[in-house]
């Protein structure tokens, strides 16, 4: 077991260097996606600071908090987007162009190798930026209990297994219907949903978002460690959570492995 | 001269033709592009306007009704699907990095038209498919519509897809001599995304950023034709949109082929 886990991480480290030459190699590709990723806070920032022009609070929360939950959304987002957003993107392609082949015929796990082979190094630019407004955005709360951060050393690392867990879904069916670019676009879609805090929503929403479809686990649950007085239930939730998700990942992915038909045979 | 028009005309009639059939080809794909994707977004705008107007606790914002914010997040989701490109600028892109367009180049056609053809041809079927839903849900949940002001912020949206188009082409010729420009695309569109009022309607910034977004020529591509089909603006600011439109047009496509005629010259026929 300890054996078989030194083999993957010693793996990891490969391709994570692997991935940093390659990033390297294309430029102005590289400058371009933090750049972009840039503008997608701009817009994100952008939205909220109009609207508090006209409102006091949205749901729970005044401006101020909003834009601490902006600076965990951003934090979470960039960490998802070096680790695994690059090769869940991929998925749909490797699978047409026959790719997952190769994947598949390599002496170790294929849903490993699906996830985790190539890091997007260019997005550590960004990380700086989004941790530079998250702590910023603390500094607008007067009464903050740094001590709360530390809750985010177990709710940051369960937002990114329930992110990758829906995600990877959601790429998996690739394998079944060869072509779901669309399908792909819809997770950005209800990846939106999470990207707002559970209080705006309606009762039936917010539960719905917290456990049907639990991209509201993301950022909300880790914001409301941080901005509100700890609840104890809500905030153990993630933790049962994040493991099923992983497990039904793998299940998952073994049973879409059996509509494959291989595009290169 | 008339009969090489007509030559044109059933050309380019049939590169539309070719959009519509291939696209419904793929029917989940297609109807979660034109129908899901826009449903969701509404949906989630919908819970935004509310919630912002029970923090309010005002009956109007900047001077607008809670129902024209609901009527603006259901009409701009499905005009900012119709106004954005990826997949025909991802095609665009993937042609000329491949070497593909050696295929385009030897046709008695351009590159330019070809796409722009298969583009308007593929957003002609998207709306009018997909527009039956706001339609529907605007009469059904009595939301300001005024139906006579469609056709004309119609018009203006597919003014503007011609100005998505000269962008998109721009950007293809870039792979004309870098290998990776995939996220450029992504790029353009979120600056897409917030210039042209998908996020929140123009007018609630503060000036002169409001004066400045507003006469830009990407706030025709949601802003200006849905504040125009609920009532936001007024026909002088459609006629301003097609001025800005017009203006971008004649800049773009010069640098366009400035930039086509220069990628071409250091084209080597087998991909860059």
């Amino acid at each position: 077991m300890i054996k078989n886990l030194k083999k993957y991480f010693s793996l990891y480290g490969a391709m994570f260097k692997a991935s940093v030459i390659a990033d390297l190699e294309y430029r102005a590709n590289f400058f371009t996606r933090i750049a972009t990723d840039i503008l997608w806070y701009i817009a994100q920032i952008m939205t909220f600071e109009v609207l508090y022009q006209h409102t006091e609070r949205i749901g729970d929360w005044d401006k101020y908090q909003m834009r601490v939950f902006l600076g965990l959304l951003f934090i979470i987002d960039a960490l998802y987007m070096i680790v695994i957003h690059e090769n869940l993107e991929n998925i749909t392609e490797k699978v047409r162009k026959g790719d997952l082949d190769l994947l598949l015929a390599k002496p170790v796990n294929s849903q490993f190798m699906l996830t985790l082979q190539k890091a997007n190094t260019a997005i550590f630019g960004n990380l700086i930026l989004a941790l530079s407004w998250f702590f910023y955005a603390l500094t607008g709360l007067p009464d903050f209990n740094y001590e709360r951060l530390l809750w985010m050393l177990i709710l940051i690392p369960c937002s990114l297994a329930v992110i990758y867990s829906i995600r990877f879904m959601f790429s998996a069916t690739a394998v079944i219907f060869t072509r779901s670019e669309n399908l792909q676009f819809l997770w950005w879609q209800i990846y939106k949903l999470g990207m707002r805090p559970d209080s705006m929503y309606t009762p039936y929403i917010k539960f719905a978002v917290l456990t049907v479809l639990p991209v509201g686990v993301i950022v909300s649950v880790p914001a409301r460690a941080l901005l509100n007085p700890p609840e104890l239930s809500y905030l153990l939730w993630p933790l049962v959570l994040a493991p099923i998700l992983i497990y039904g990942t793998h299940r998952f992915w073994n049973y879409a492995l059996k509509f494959y038909s291989s595009a290169s045979s | 001269m008339k009969k090489s028009f007509a030559v044109f005309l059933k050309r380019n009639l049939a590169f539309a033709n070719l959009a519509i059939v291939t696209n419904l080809e793929y029917r989940l794909n297609y109807f979660i592009d034109a129908f899901v994707q826009p449903i969701l977004t509404t949906g989630i705008e919908v819970l935004l306007w509310i919630a912002v107007f029970k923090g309010a606790q005002s009956e109007t914002i900047a001077g607008f009704a809670k129902d024209s914010y609901l009527s603006y997040a259901l009409w701009s989701a499905f005009f900012a699907r119709i106004a954005t490109s990826w997949m025909y600028e991802a095609r665009m892109i993937e042609e000329v990095s491949s070497g593909s367009i050696n295929s385009i180049i030897v046709r008695p056609m351009t590159f330019y038209e070809y796409y722009l053809s298969q583009f308007m041809g593929y957003k002609i079927i998207t709306t009018l498919l997909s527009l039956t839903v706001p339609l529907v849900a605007a009469w059904y949940f009595d939301l300001p519509t005024i139906y006579s002001r469609i056709p004309l912020a119609l018009l203006l949206c597919f003014y503007f897809l011609i100005l998505v188009h000269t962008i998109s082409f721009i950007i293809s010729t870039f792979a004309f001599h870098y290998t990776k420009i995939s996220s450029i695309t992504a790029a353009k569109n979120l600056l897409f995304w917030i210039l042209m009022g998908e996020l929140f309607p123009l007018d609630l910034l503060p000036e002169p950023y409001k004066t400045i977004f507003i006469t830009a020529p990407f706030a025709s591509g949601t802003f200006v034709p849905v504040g125009y089909i609920i009532g936001r603006v007024e026909i002088d600011t459609v006629y301003t949109g097609f001025i800005s439109v017009t203006i971008s047009l004649i800049v773009l496509n010069l640098l366009g082929a400035y930039l086509w005629r220069k990628g071409l010259d250091s084209y080597v026929g087998t991909g860059a």
